[in-house]
Protein backbone atom coordinates (compact mmCIF):
# COMPACT_ATOMS: atom_id res chain seq x y z
CA UNK A 1 0.00 0.00 0.00
CA UNK A 2 1.68 3.42 -1.04
CA UNK A 3 0.18 6.97 -0.24
CA UNK A 4 -1.07 6.95 -4.10
CA UNK A 5 -3.25 4.15 -3.04
CA UNK A 6 -4.67 5.51 -0.19
CA UNK A 7 -5.36 8.56 -2.12
CA UNK A 8 -7.41 6.59 -4.80
CA UNK A 9 -9.15 4.93 -2.17
CA UNK A 10 -10.41 8.06 -0.81
CA UNK A 11 -11.49 9.30 -4.31
CA UNK A 12 -13.45 6.00 -4.04
CA UNK A 13 -15.03 6.91 -0.62
CA UNK A 14 -15.87 10.21 -2.13
CA UNK A 15 -17.81 8.58 -4.36
CA UNK A 16 -19.71 6.12 -2.29
CA UNK A 17 -20.71 9.29 -0.53
CA UNK A 18 -21.91 10.86 -3.48
CA UNK A 19 -23.68 7.45 -4.27
CA UNK A 20 -25.22 7.82 -0.67
CA UNK A 21 -26.06 11.35 -1.07
CA UNK A 22 -28.51 10.60 -4.66
CA UNK A 23 -29.85 7.61 -3.18
CA UNK A 24 -30.97 9.55 -0.39
CA UNK A 25 -32.42 12.17 -2.06
CA UNK A 26 -34.33 9.65 -4.79
CA UNK A 27 -36.32 8.47 -1.70
CA UNK A 28 -37.29 12.02 -0.56
CA UNK A 29 -37.34 13.90 -4.17
CA UNK A 30 -38.96 12.29 -7.88
CA UNK A 31 -36.98 11.66 -10.02
CA UNK A 32 -38.56 13.61 -12.56
CA UNK A 33 -37.09 16.22 -10.28
CA UNK A 34 -33.72 15.53 -9.98
CA UNK A 35 -33.11 14.77 -13.68
CA UNK A 36 -34.85 18.56 -14.42
CA UNK A 37 -32.58 21.42 -14.62
CA UNK A 38 -33.56 22.29 -10.67
CA UNK A 39 -34.20 25.62 -11.00
CA UNK A 40 -36.51 25.85 -7.69
CA UNK A 41 -34.14 24.16 -4.88
CA UNK A 42 -36.15 21.42 -2.85
CA UNK A 43 -35.78 20.73 0.61
CA UNK A 44 -34.20 16.83 1.21
CA UNK A 45 -34.48 14.41 4.24
CA UNK A 46 -32.44 15.24 7.56
CA UNK A 47 -30.09 12.14 6.69
CA UNK A 48 -29.71 13.16 3.12
CA UNK A 49 -29.18 16.52 3.70
CA UNK A 50 -26.10 15.38 6.22
CA UNK A 51 -25.02 13.15 3.85
CA UNK A 52 -24.81 16.27 1.64
CA UNK A 53 -22.89 18.50 3.89
CA UNK A 54 -20.33 15.62 4.40
CA UNK A 55 -19.71 15.05 0.78
CA UNK A 56 -19.23 18.71 0.45
CA UNK A 57 -16.49 18.45 3.30
CA UNK A 58 -15.03 16.00 2.28
CA UNK A 59 -14.63 17.17 -1.16
CA UNK A 60 -13.10 20.72 0.35
CA UNK A 61 -10.71 18.10 2.11
CA UNK A 62 -9.75 16.48 -1.17
CA UNK A 63 -8.56 19.63 -2.67
CA UNK A 64 -6.12 20.02 0.32
CA UNK A 65 -5.16 16.32 0.75
CA UNK A 66 -4.72 15.20 -3.17
CA UNK A 67 -1.61 17.79 -3.52
CA UNK A 68 0.29 17.16 -0.52
CA UNK A 69 0.19 13.31 -1.86
CA UNK A 70 1.34 14.68 -5.05
CA UNK A 71 4.14 17.03 -4.40
CA UNK A 72 5.33 13.98 -1.75
CA UNK A 73 5.04 11.70 -4.58
CA UNK A 74 6.67 13.80 -7.69
CA UNK A 75 9.34 14.38 -4.89
CA UNK A 76 9.98 10.90 -4.12
CA UNK A 77 9.65 12.06 -0.62
CA UNK A 78 7.80 9.57 0.71
CA UNK A 79 8.44 7.57 3.66
CA UNK A 80 6.72 5.43 6.93
CA UNK A 81 5.93 9.26 8.58
CA UNK A 82 4.27 10.12 5.37
CA UNK A 83 2.47 6.64 4.64
CA UNK A 84 0.82 6.70 8.34
CA UNK A 85 -0.22 9.98 7.70
CA UNK A 86 -2.25 9.12 4.75
CA UNK A 87 -3.48 6.14 6.90
CA UNK A 88 -4.55 8.39 9.21
CA UNK A 89 -6.53 10.75 7.58
CA UNK A 90 -8.21 7.94 5.22
CA UNK A 91 -9.14 5.95 8.32
CA UNK A 92 -10.43 9.59 10.06
CA UNK A 93 -12.73 10.20 6.74
CA UNK A 94 -13.98 7.05 6.72
CA UNK A 95 -15.29 7.58 10.50
CA UNK A 96 -16.23 10.96 9.53
CA UNK A 97 -19.06 9.65 7.19
CA UNK A 98 -21.47 7.56 9.26
CA UNK A 99 -20.67 9.45 12.45
CA UNK A 100 -21.85 12.79 10.54
CA UNK A 101 -24.56 10.92 8.54
CA UNK A 102 -26.22 10.16 12.67
CA UNK A 103 -25.58 13.23 13.93
CA UNK A 104 -22.70 12.11 16.39
CA UNK A 105 -21.40 15.08 17.29
CA UNK A 106 -18.03 14.86 19.00
CA UNK A 107 -16.64 12.26 17.33
CA UNK A 108 -17.67 13.89 14.13
CA UNK A 109 -15.33 16.69 15.12
CA UNK A 110 -12.79 14.96 16.49
CA UNK A 111 -12.34 12.58 13.11
CA UNK A 112 -12.62 15.85 10.80
CA UNK A 113 -9.52 17.33 13.46
CA UNK A 114 -7.73 13.85 12.55
CA UNK A 115 -7.81 14.14 8.40
CA UNK A 116 -6.93 18.25 8.80
CA UNK A 117 -3.63 17.36 10.66
CA UNK A 118 -3.01 14.44 8.76
CA UNK A 119 -3.07 16.46 6.07
CA UNK A 120 -1.10 19.32 8.00
CA UNK A 121 1.65 16.69 8.80
CA UNK A 122 1.77 15.80 5.28
CA UNK A 123 2.46 19.81 3.84
CA UNK A 124 5.28 19.42 6.45
CA UNK A 125 6.64 16.95 5.01
CA UNK A 126 6.16 17.36 1.89
CA UNK A 127 7.99 20.89 2.49
CA UNK B 1 2.75 14.32 -22.52
CA UNK B 2 0.33 11.07 -22.36
CA UNK B 3 -3.28 10.84 -23.17
CA UNK B 4 -4.27 11.17 -19.43
CA UNK B 5 -2.40 14.49 -18.86
CA UNK B 6 -3.52 16.00 -22.41
CA UNK B 7 -7.21 15.66 -21.49
CA UNK B 8 -6.64 16.78 -17.90
CA UNK B 9 -5.37 20.24 -19.37
CA UNK B 10 -8.30 20.64 -21.96
CA UNK B 11 -10.95 19.88 -19.04
CA UNK B 12 -9.18 22.39 -17.41
CA UNK B 13 -9.29 24.75 -20.05
CA UNK B 14 -12.85 23.80 -20.56
CA UNK B 15 -13.82 24.82 -17.37
CA UNK B 16 -12.35 28.57 -18.07
CA UNK B 17 -14.65 28.55 -20.83
CA UNK B 18 -17.47 27.40 -18.19
CA UNK B 19 -16.17 30.40 -16.05
CA UNK B 20 -16.60 32.79 -19.12
CA UNK B 21 -20.24 31.17 -20.27
CA UNK B 22 -21.60 31.66 -17.08
CA UNK B 23 -19.85 35.02 -15.88
CA UNK B 24 -20.85 37.27 -19.36
CA UNK B 25 -24.71 36.85 -18.80
CA UNK B 26 -24.39 36.90 -15.33
CA UNK B 27 -22.70 40.22 -15.36
CA UNK B 28 -25.11 41.31 -18.24
CA UNK B 29 -28.34 40.33 -16.23
CA UNK B 30 -27.09 41.54 -12.18
CA UNK B 31 -24.92 44.95 -13.64
CA UNK B 32 -21.16 45.22 -12.97
CA UNK B 33 -22.51 47.57 -9.99
CA UNK B 34 -23.51 44.19 -8.23
CA UNK B 35 -21.17 42.12 -9.50
CA UNK B 36 -18.13 44.23 -8.27
CA UNK B 37 -19.60 44.91 -4.93
CA UNK B 38 -19.03 42.53 -1.94
CA UNK B 39 -22.00 41.07 -2.75
CA UNK B 40 -23.21 40.94 0.51
CA UNK B 41 -26.97 41.27 -0.40
CA UNK B 42 -28.89 38.85 -2.91
CA UNK B 43 -29.08 41.06 -6.47
CA UNK B 44 -32.52 42.95 -6.56
CA UNK B 45 -33.05 40.99 -9.65
CA UNK B 46 -32.59 37.00 -9.67
CA UNK B 47 -30.49 36.26 -12.96
CA UNK B 48 -32.48 33.81 -15.27
CA UNK B 49 -32.97 30.34 -15.28
CA UNK B 50 -30.18 29.74 -18.23
CA UNK B 51 -27.54 31.88 -16.32
CA UNK B 52 -28.45 30.37 -12.84
CA UNK B 53 -28.02 27.20 -14.56
CA UNK B 54 -24.67 27.87 -16.19
CA UNK B 55 -23.50 28.61 -12.67
CA UNK B 56 -24.27 25.55 -11.30
CA UNK B 57 -22.92 23.19 -13.88
CA UNK B 58 -19.90 25.02 -13.42
CA UNK B 59 -19.74 24.46 -9.58
CA UNK B 60 -20.49 21.32 -10.46
CA UNK B 61 -17.34 20.89 -12.75
CA UNK B 62 -15.14 22.63 -9.88
CA UNK B 63 -15.98 19.64 -7.38
CA UNK B 64 -15.71 16.57 -10.58
CA UNK B 65 -12.65 18.14 -11.93
CA UNK B 66 -10.53 17.73 -9.06
CA UNK B 67 -11.34 14.24 -8.88
CA UNK B 68 -10.64 13.88 -12.30
CA UNK B 69 -7.33 15.47 -11.66
CA UNK B 70 -6.44 12.93 -8.66
CA UNK B 71 -7.68 10.29 -11.08
CA UNK B 72 -5.18 11.35 -13.74
CA UNK B 73 -2.60 12.15 -11.58
CA UNK B 74 -2.61 8.39 -9.83
CA UNK B 75 -2.38 6.84 -13.03
CA UNK B 76 0.55 9.16 -14.27
CA UNK B 77 2.79 8.52 -11.08
CA UNK B 78 2.08 5.19 -10.74
CA UNK B 79 2.76 4.34 -14.05
CA UNK B 80 -0.59 2.59 -15.18
CA UNK B 81 -1.75 4.37 -17.65
CA UNK B 82 -3.00 2.17 -20.41
CA UNK B 83 -5.45 2.41 -23.74
CA UNK B 84 -8.56 1.85 -20.81
CA UNK B 85 -7.41 4.35 -18.82
CA UNK B 86 -7.02 6.78 -22.02
CA UNK B 87 -10.52 6.47 -23.45
CA UNK B 88 -11.57 6.87 -19.98
CA UNK B 89 -10.38 10.38 -19.73
CA UNK B 90 -11.74 10.97 -23.24
CA UNK B 91 -15.34 9.82 -22.25
CA UNK B 92 -14.99 12.03 -19.12
CA UNK B 93 -14.10 15.25 -21.14
CA UNK B 94 -16.54 14.73 -24.07
CA UNK B 95 -19.05 14.20 -21.07
CA UNK B 96 -18.23 17.38 -19.22
CA UNK B 97 -18.32 19.30 -22.75
CA UNK B 98 -22.08 17.48 -23.33
CA UNK B 99 -22.95 18.32 -19.83
CA UNK B 100 -23.22 22.14 -20.20
CA UNK B 101 -25.75 22.30 -23.23
CA UNK B 102 -27.63 19.45 -21.67
CA UNK B 103 -27.94 21.34 -18.54
CA UNK B 104 -28.60 25.00 -19.97
CA UNK B 105 -31.33 23.61 -22.13
CA UNK B 106 -32.71 21.47 -19.22
CA UNK B 107 -32.22 18.53 -21.57
CA UNK B 108 -34.26 16.16 -19.20
CA UNK B 109 -32.66 13.17 -18.93
CA UNK B 110 -29.87 13.69 -20.61
CA UNK B 111 -28.07 16.16 -18.30
CA UNK B 112 -28.48 13.66 -15.49
CA UNK B 113 -27.25 10.76 -17.86
CA UNK B 114 -24.48 12.76 -19.38
CA UNK B 115 -22.97 13.60 -15.78
CA UNK B 116 -23.19 9.93 -14.65
CA UNK B 117 -20.96 9.03 -17.62
CA UNK B 118 -18.71 11.96 -16.59
CA UNK B 119 -18.47 10.16 -13.16
CA UNK B 120 -18.30 6.47 -14.22
CA UNK B 121 -15.12 7.64 -16.60
CA UNK B 122 -13.51 8.92 -12.93
CA UNK B 123 -14.45 5.91 -10.97
CA UNK B 124 -13.18 3.42 -13.67
CA UNK B 125 -9.67 5.53 -13.77
CA UNK B 126 -9.63 4.98 -9.86
CA UNK B 127 -10.49 1.39 -9.61
CA UNK B 128 -8.20 0.76 -12.72
CA UNK B 129 -5.26 2.01 -10.27
CA UNK B 130 -6.13 0.17 -7.33
CA UNK B 131 -7.04 -3.20 -8.99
Amino acid sequence: MTELTLLAAYGILVLITLLLQVLGSMRTLSMGYLMSARDEPREVGLMTARIKRALDNSITAMALFAPAVLLLEVQDKTDNASLLACQVFLVARIIYLPVYALGVPAIRTLAWLAGFAATAILYLLAL
Amino acid sequence: MSTELTVLALATLWQMVQFVLYALPANRELGPGYTMSARDREPARPMSDRTARLGRAFDNHTEWLLLFAIAVGVTELSGQGTPFTAACAWAYLIARVAYVPAYAFGLTPWRSLIWSVGILATLLMLLAALI
